[in-house]
């Protein structure tokens, strides 16, 4: 389970690399959602390790948030342009 | 023997998100890694929930898990349609040189000044 967390923290970081190497806005949104299904994916794995008591509802809630947010930024993009 | 199948169910749908993310930096243009960033971490989101049910085994928790796959399942495949329309009204995208999506197919069939948009 450790090795399962650890692999999904290296994938967080390439999709921060990404978000930060653009090149367009919509790369850095695409990595951004990309992004909050690997924190969805680690809340979950969290959840499976009985030591950490983490509230399973938190991964609904943050798997809610994250279709919002990405929603909100594509409708941003197509009003304002790439 | 379950808690075994679990970790193995869960470190797999690690390994998919860590796919995800090589695909993310690896692929050339913005299509590819719309399609890299979306699907394997909702397969790698559906192994995970499985794989915590196996290790958690209570019923509130199982249903939970249960409804974190169905809406990752029905929630990703719609922003990132929103996102891959944003990109093809608003953004040039070149595959090898070409803009496959340059011409609208679909604009005859629209009314004259309808702006999709």
């Amino acid at each position: 389970m450790d090795l399962a967390l650890g692999v999904v923290a290296l994938a967080g970081l390439l999709f921060v690399l990404r978000v930060l190497r653009g090149p367009a806005l919509a790369d850095r949104v695409i990595a951004a959602d990309g992004f909050v299904s690997t924190i969805v994916i680690a809340v979950t794995i969290a959840a499976a390790r009985r030591d950490l008591r983490v509230v399973e509802v938190t991964v609904l809630v943050v798997a809610l948030a994250g279709f919002v947010g990405t929603s909100m930024l594509a409708r941003y993009i197509e009003r304002r342009g790439g | 023997m379950l808690d075994a199948i679990g970790t193995v169910l869960v470190v797999l749908g690690a390994g998919f998100a860590l796919l995800a993310g090589i695909g993310v930096n690896r692929f050339p243009d913005t299509y590819s890694r719309m399609h890299a960033a979306a699907k394997s971490p909702t397969l790698g989101l559906v192994l995970a929930a499985a794989g915590a049910c196996f290790r958690v085994r209570t019923v509130p928790a199982i249903c939970i898990f249960v409804l974190v796959a169905i809406v990752q399942l029905l929630t990703s495949p719609v922003s990132t349609h929103i996102a891959a329309r944003a990109v093809h009204l608003r953004m040039k995208v070149e595959m090898d040189g070409v803009d496959e999506l340059a011409s609208d197919e679909l604009a005859r069939d629209r009314p004259a000044g309808d702006d999709p948009v």
